[in-house]
């Protein structure tokens, strides 16, 4: 009864929520990327053990940003985070080609959860600003995001320690919640 | 033994769902056309054509016309986005191919990248709908015209019919949706994608 009266209320006066997950292996500049969207400047990082969580608001959404450690022996704990996610942001290395792979399995593997079938996904092809950065396309490929047939997706060339691409990134992210599709 | 009965029942009595590309290069008006298809066919609203940005990825559309599960797929046509496109031709029942129609001087670069969709061999046999889009502005060609410019060869395998559209104000989307709804239910593509997903399927 209670959900139903907050829910009433905030679709009455409130901002839209979202709750989002920031995800990708171990320094891909999740860290990097939460700090940039909620501060504006670039935060030394060091390799995140567990998570932090931010609020960021942005185009009368307030996003509920998660960002959560990357190191393989610490992935598996992504999934407590699961539930109740709107939307996926799946950060990339697009210098690290070597683990492009790895990558790849991650992130269809998160895809697979069933608790995060009605998530939305973007993808931050992230430090553009590195010698040989893969591009977007070349990215799309690598992570083979053609296989994703029902959900929403798109990708977005980002560069976190320039500012570059991110909040083209959130643009799309509101646009697609509010359209309520995904 | 059960799955066997299941799977005939199913086959009988479940709504196909059909999956329906929509294609054609930068600025053509996809995405636009994707949001009036939802506020038009389905409870969703739909954003508004000056909140669309350039699709960097895929858009989703679900509605029910006359009746009928469509999903849409709306891809981004930007030169580089391009190379996914044939990625999701296997399962597609229709195409949608947008033309700006106002815009005479990309005419070209779309005769090419539709001459490419039509010559590959995944989408065999898959109803065409062709939009001269952006019938709201002035100067744009009618759909005869555009026809005429195009000037495709083979089309004459597969069903296709020419529509003049406005994405913007809604003109003509009606009757396209509904077209493609008639021809998909009896095309020999459904027929086929469907005897896959049977033989194939649980």
């Amino acid at each position: 009864m209670g959900i139903m009266f907050t829910k009433l209320f905030s679709s009455l006066f409130g901002n839209k929520e979202a709750r989002i997950l920031v995800l990708g292996l171990d320094n891909a500049g999740k860290t990097t990327i939460l700090y940039r969207l909620q501060m504006g400047e670039v935060v030394s990082t060091i390799p995140t053990i567990g998570f932090n969580v931010e609020t960021v608001q942005y185009n009368n959404i307030k996003f509920q940003v998660w960002d959560l450690g990357g190191q393989t022996s610490i992935r598996p704990y992504w999934r407590c985070y699961f539930p109740n996610t709107q939307a996926i942001i799946y950060v990339v290395d697009s210098s690290d080609t070597d683990r492009l792979v790895i990558a790849k399995e991650e992130f269809h593997a998160i895809l697979e959860e069933e608790e995060l079938r009605g998530a939305v996904v973007l993808i931050f092809a992230n430090k553009q600003d590195l010698p040989g950065a893969l591009d977007a396309a070349v990215v799309t490929e690598a992570l083979e995001l053609h296989k994703i047939k029902n959900r929403q997706w798109a990708i977005f060339k980002t560069s976190a320690t320039k500012g570059e691409g991110l909040f083209e990134g959130l643009d799309w992210l509101s646009n697609t919640l509010k359209s309520g599709s995904g | 033994m059960f799955s066997l009965f299941y799977g005939l029942w199913k086959y009988l009595f479940s709504k196909t769902e059909f999956h329906v590309l929509i294609l054609g290069i930068d600025k053509a008006g996809k995405t636009t056309l994707l949001e009036k298809l939802k506020s038009l066919y389905s409870n969703l609203e739909g954003l508004p054509p000056d909140r669309i940005v350039p699709t960097v990825g895929l858009n989703i559309g679900r509605v029910e016309v006359l009746n009928t599960k469509l999903v849409f797929w709306d891809l981004g046509g930007q030169p580089g986005l391009r190379s996914i496109w044939e990625k999701y031709y296997e399962e597609a029942h229709a195409v949608v191919f947008v033309i700006d129609a106002a815009c005479p001087s990309r005419f070209e670069d779309s005769k090419s990248a539709l001459e490419k969709v039509l010559r590959h061999e995944d989408l065999q046999g898959a109803p065409l709908l062709i939009l001269a889009n952006k019938q709201d502005l002035s100067e744009a060609v009618t759909a005869e015209e555009l026809a005429r410019y195009l000037d495709l060869k083979k089309l004459d395998e597969r069903v296709y019919m020419f529509e003049a559209v406005s994405a913007f104000d809604g003109t003509g989307i009606k009757q396209g949706a509904e077209w493609l709804v008639e021809v998909m239910e009896r095309s020999k593509r459904t027929e086929m994608l469907r005897n896959r997903a049977g033989v194939a399927g649980p």
